[in-house]
């Protein structure tokens, strides 16, 4: 058991039986009174957002987790499929469990992984990560205007509001929360 | 972020100066504080070779200084200060050390501080602050806010068993092994139903907060003479008409210092005496004793964050502590 003002992002809890994991903390106090923590949690057999207010001294049920690396491999629609890249079992997750992963993660990479029961409750993925510009628009000619930008692809799929001098085979940074470009990577 | 919060400082003070308001000081350091439970102090020690050893505790507002300066001088007053609440939970909205703003007007109840604090944000504005403030402050009731959020009334509630299933009805989980008090239970309920809904450009006031939230507030039927203000979903101001009653403050002292040191006793917290002279400002005849008077307090790092439109305090406190520790 820990005090719900210990649960952090990342911390994992059982919840009427089910894991989740918390995604958001945010501490609120009224006025006059106890405090109280605003959470909101993910279930990662579901994709199920949670948002639960606690008192800060209220019980929360926590669990022990481990930290594994995984290699991500592929999807089929349904489930991502990763490899534990000791024992090379593989194991699937439902791919709504983690929305919009598909265009963040790349195939072949590893990533640290929290498991409990067999089961991933969570991918970190990097906040910042460098990808390769699968397709852009070229520029308009002519369109000299400052801070005019356009939408380019990822090799992941993934759709980015990017300066217009950004060219397609260009390596760009980008912020994996927010999915906003940061910066162009010279090779 | 270093201009604005000088120029908002000018602006409260010319403010406040234009209409006869004393600008005053007060200790920082106290040997005693008004007891407020779920409020942690942080204590010093005084240390002298010859006088001895004393503890001291950092305000965690100026109150009972400036209710102090009112019996003494009968005046309205204002203060900027630097209040100090240990065990703060660091994050967007709390810092243990934070800034203050804190009027006083003799003569005014709570109702009149909505109309002075309305021109206060109007006049003090910064450019470039939500556009709502134009339309002025919108004024509810909690009894009404709560009916609009829950559908639940609060007449209905002033029993705790009914408010307590009530609480559960609604899905929260309220462990029976926890013994709380109306005012937890209550708060439940608001947090989670009430205040995500106080949200939008224009400042909220929630008037009427229930009586057995416990403060120096004057009664009115089963509320409190108090209201709070939530601008952009962030709570930024708390006004009372104090209370001027003796019997009643001595009262809520001796209650709220033993709920004080019952429950950190337990968890080892400091326990700060009480101030000694405070409950006697209300005694005596009028012209020395505390008048009638209404009092805001406003959060000034919030209401920066709002009008500059950051999304935490820490991006107005230039060293904030989640930087330090």
């Amino acid at each position: 058991m820990i005090k719900a003002g210990q649960i952090d992002k990342g911390t994992a809890l059982l919840i009427k039986g089910q894991p989740f994991i918390c995604v958001d903390r945010e501490f609120v106090n009224p006025g006059k009174g106890s405090a109280f923590v605003r959470l909101k949690l993910k279930s990662p057999a579901t994709g199920q957002v949670l948002a639960e207010t606690m008192k800060s001294q209220d019980n929360a049920e926590d669990i022990t987790v481990e930290d594994m690396d995984f290699q991500y491999q592929y999807n089929d629609g349904e489930h991502f499929h990763f490899m534990n890249v000791e024992t090379f079992e593989d194991m699937a997750v439902p791919m709504p469990s983690f929305p919009d992963y598909q265009f963040i993660m790349k195939e072949g990479e590893t990533y640290r992984c929290t498991v409990y029961n067999d089961e991933i409750l969570d991918v970190q993925v990097p906040s910042k990560v460098v990808y390769l510009v699968a397709e852009a628009e070229d520029a308009i000619k002519g369109d000299t205007v400052t801070g005019a930008t356009k939408y380019v692809v990822t090799e992941t799929g993934l759709k980015v509001r990017v300066p217009i001098f950004i060219k397609q085979g260009e390596k760009i940074r980008v912020n994996t929360e927010t999915k906003e470009y940061l910066e162009r990577v010279n090779n | 972020m270093i201009k604005a919060r000088s120029l908002l400082y000018r602006n409260i003070r010319n403010f406040f100066d234009s209409r006869n308001y004393l600008e005053v000081e007060t200790p920082v350091l106290s040997p005693g504080l008004i007891p407020e439970p779920t409020i942690e102090n942080f204590s010093t020690l005084f240390q002298n070779e010859f006088v001895g050893t004393r503890e001291l505790y950092m305000v965690p507002s100026p109150e009972v200084f400036m209710k102090k300066i009112i019996a003494e001088s009968q005046s309205s007053i204002y203060q900027i200060s630097k209040c100090f609440r240990n065990s703060e939970q660091l994050g967007r909205l709390h810092n243990p050390e934070f800034t203050m703003l804190e009027y006083y007007t003799v003569g005014y109840d709570e109702k009149d501080s909505i109309g002075l604090t309305e021109q206060l944000f109007a006049e003090t504005a910064l450019a470039g602050c939500p556009e709502g403030l134009k339309n002025g402050f919108e004024v509810i009731s909690m009894a009404d806010v709560l009916k609009r959020e829950t559908g639940l009334d609060l007449d209905e509630l002033q029993d705790y068993r009914v408010l307590l299933k009530r609480a559960r009805e609604l899905g929260l989980v309220i462990d029976e092994s926890v013994r709380e008090g109306w005012d937890d239970t209550f708060n439940r309920i608001f947090i989670n139903f009430v205040e995500p809904s106080l949200v939008g450009p224009r400042p909220i006031v929630i008037t009427g907060y229930p009586r057995q939230i416990e403060c120096l507030a004057k009664d009115e039927g089963i509320v409190k003479k108090r209201w709070e203000l939530y601008w952009e979903g962030v709570e930024i101001a708390n006004c009372y008409m104090e209370e001027t009653s003796q019997a009643k403050v001595e009262d809520y002292c001796r209650r709220e210092y033993a709920a004080l040191s019952a429950s950190r006793a337990a968890s080892g917290m400091v326990i700060p005496d009480l101030d000694e002279d405070f409950c006697s400002i209300f005694g005596g005849p009028e012209g020395v004793r505390f008048p009638e008077c209404s009092g805001v307090a406003i959060g000034l790092d919030r209401l920066l964050m709002v009008e500059c439109k950051k999304n935490s305090i820490g991006d107005l406190i230039l060293f904030p502590f989640s930087d330090i520790i």
